[in-house]
């Protein structure tokens, strides 16, 4: 599957757990739900150093979970729906593999009688 | 409405071999989940597990040997709870072979899965949090 160059690659269920496996991460992600904010509107609700808080939204970042614009010297962030794809995604591979095994169990169960080698 | 998922596959089997797997437990279990429940009559229950998912729903048409139709949803799954989406199984015979087209409907939109995200997103990561993942 190609990705743009800029485009944080699909990440894996494992990234966007660990990503949401924080309380503040969790709570950058509700903070930016709704509306695109700054980096220092985000970091103005937590205690913590802005470093601490532009790292949480790094990790988000690369989880694909939030989107990150620049304008001017600002960074602001906003969420990206598409990341939160569990179900979409459990789909899309399940089906074709699962259809690839019935194909494979039905032919073992029934093959071909008479069938004059391949 | 978000596009369906749809996938394909041509079998060595004319239709009548092939729709038993999709309504016999004995046979659905070799292909499509470890357990199934499957009671396939219009109204009647379907219960599989998906990749540790307990995937739910009710068979809407059956109509050997060419067409199913099944509702599905996951449970506890606010954003794809049980009966939400459909899942339609067409057989064509194409000489002594079928081809089997499968179409999953009605998946949440994006609007949808993004009311839905902040409690599917506490819950993924509270798991995490005490699944033991390291803080990335």
């Amino acid at each position: 599957m190609p990705t743009g160059p800029d485009t944080a690659s699909p990440a894996g269920t494992d990234v966007v757990l660990r990503a949401l496996a924080d309380p503040h991460r969790r709570e950058i992600m509700r903070l930016i739900q709704d509306s695109e904010l700054p980096a220092g509107q985000i970091a103005a609700h937590f205690t913590l150093t802005q470093q601490a808080v532009s790292q949480h939204l790094t990790v988000l970042k690369r989880a694909g979970l939030l989107e990150e614009r620049r304008e001017g010297t600002r960074r602001l962030y906003r969420f990206q729906p598409a990341s939160l794809e569990p179900v979409r995604e459990m789909l899309d591979e399940f089906w074709p593999d699962a259809l690839q095994r019935l194909k494979r169990v039905v032919e073992r169960d029934h093959p071909r009688r008479g069938a004059k080698g391949s | 409405m978000t596009e369906p998922v749809t996938a394909s596959v041509r079998i060595a089997a004319p239709p009548e071999v092939v729709f038993p797997y999709f309504t016999d437990p004995a046979l659905a279990v070799k292909w499509i989940a470890k357990a199934a429940y499957l009671d396939a009559r219009p109204g009647g229950t379907l219960a599989i597990d998906v990749r540790g998912n307990p995937a739910r729903g009710e068979y809407v048409v059956v109509d050997p040997p060419h067409r199913v139709v099944f509702t599905w949803g996951i449970e506890g799954r606010e954003d794809l709870p049980p009966g939400s989406s459909t899942v339609e199984v067409v057989l064509r015979a194409d000489g002594d072979e079928s081809v089997v087209t499968l179409t999953h409907r009605d998946l949440p939109s994006e609007d949808q899965r993004r009311s839905h995200w902040e409690g599917w997103a506490e819950f993924l990561g509270l798991l995490a949090e005490q699944a033991g993942s390291s803080p990335a």
